[in-house]
């Protein structure tokens, strides 16, 4: 017995994780520390900061979300910062959110084992609740706060051109392969993902700064060094879980697309803790148990956006009457988005 | 004089105050160094983005983890 669990576990790590090394995991953690190298994230952080009105605001801390934090442990310090810094309170929830919720990192490896329909639904999926969230905790919160401003120079760049062309050329890397290739074997990935691959390589050694190439491998480095071990346990426990759960279970539980499925899947979701990533394998293998999309969809939002740790950080850092209100309403749209994608969408 | 680091407690955080204290030994540098872990301390410091160095109340790093020799260089044009 105890001999099958510990097959099962690493047959589900070889699955998720061998077949993905090369075309998904090593572009996407190039991409994540590109990102945190080569982004000036006090830049966003400064147009965030803004007293803008909520139509440019909103949709901008939603988009910049995906830039802003590759990981979630990174989220709190920085919402916290912008929000004792004077950002409105609808913005700093925005970011609470979606970038957990929707980081690359996780978005790149849900394409790769879930497929592109799943992608484009967790970001849309994402933002639309994002800015719900927004509104509600404008309503709630939003007064005239006493704080110190920042102090605002000139309006600073984002990003140099030619860093910009070099994350272009790493998402091709990451995109191409699994766009050219749709049937046929591994194989044909990885040849693509050779090509493309080694012209990024000649682009940065003759384009980008050494010191500037160091620092990018670095943060890759760090990214792989945090993530990639609680993602090898997270999918060994996945593959465990798989083995155990009864198929029965799942489809009465979660299977189909009704409120009560979806709401389920929300409440497993928003009390535990995944670490970023391990949610698609966990999602795909319930999904080959027998759970709906509409509940998929919402487990892969709220697994790693929200979380009974998280919670309490919230409460901690922003107040408990905020958390109050935050968690109850992502919990309820959670369960609606589920419920609308997987009647309506899917 | 005085550097605080600044993080919520994250493995980058921790690296930082290594580094900083490995910086300090190098440079032969008498320093009080401390680790500040209270997010709602670093809008009043001037950080949002951690993990953060600061010296003499200065932020110098901000949102990166900085090398050795990167904070030998600043170190060093501090004395």
């Amino acid at each position: 017995m105890l001999k099958d669990l510990i097959m099962a576990g690493l047959l589900a790590v070889e699955d998720y994780i061998a077949l993905h090394v090369l075309t998904c995991l090593v572009p996407a953690f190039l991409l994540a520390g590109a990102m945190v190298t080569f982004i000036n994230r006090g830049a966003i952080l400064y147009y965030l900061g803004e007293k803008s009105n909520k139509i440019i605001s909103f949709p901008l801390a939603g988009v910049s979300s995906f830039l802003l934090a590759a990981c979630s442990c990174t989220v709190i310090p920085v919402a916290s910062g912008l929000y004792y810094s004077g950002a409105s309170i609808g913005v700093v929830f925005i970011l609470l959110w979606v970038a957990p919720a929707a980081n690359i990192l996780a978005l790149t490896y849900t394409g790769n084992i879930l497929g592109v329909e799943m992608v484009i639904s967790r970001v849309v999926a994402a933002l639309l609740m994002a800015f719900i969230v927004g509104i509600v905790m404008s309503i709630v919160f939003e007064k005239k706060r006493k704080v110190e401003a920042i102090h605002k120079d000139k309006a600073p760049q984002i990003i140099a051109k030619k860093e910009l062309i070099l994350i272009l050329l790493i998402l091709a890397c990451l995109l191409l392969p699994n766009y050219f290739v749709r049937s046929g074997g591994y194989i044909y990935k990885v040849l693509i993902w050779a090509v493309t691959t080694l012209i990024m390589i000649i682009y940065v050694i003759s384009v980008i700064e050494k010191a500037r190439i160091k620092e990018w491998l670095r943060e890759t480095w760090w990214f792989v060094r945090i993530i990639f071990p609680l993602l090898l346990i997270g999918v060994f426990i996945v593959g465990i879980i798989g083995k155990i759960l009864p198929e029965a279970w799942i489809k009465n539980w979660l299977g189909g697309n009704s409120i009560s499925a979806s709401f389920f899947a929300t409440l497993i979701g928003a009390v535990s803790y995944f670490a970023t990533m391990t949610e698609a394998p966990f999602v795909d293998t319930l999904m080959k148990l027998g759970m709906g999309k509409g509940p998929a969809l919402t487990l892969l939002l709220t697994g790693p956006g929200v979380s009974l740790p998280n919670w309490l950080a919230i409460a901690r850092v922003f107040g408990f009457k905020k958390a109050v209100v935050y968690v109850p309403t992502i919990i309820a749209l959670g369960t609606l988005i589920g419920w609308l994608f997987g009647n309506f969408i899917f | 004089m005085k550097i605080i680091v600044a993080g919520p407690g994250c493995p980058r955080c921790k690296a930082t105050e290594e580094n900083v204290k490995k910086a300090c030994e190098e440079l032969k540098l008498e320093a009080e160094i401390t680790h500040i872990y209270d997010v709602k301390e670093f809008p009043k410091l001037g950080v949002i983005l951690t993990p953060a160095v600061l010296i003499d109340k200065e932020v110098v790093i901000s949102g990166k983890v900085p090398t050795v020799q990167e904070l030998k260089e600043i170190l060093s044009k501090k004395i």
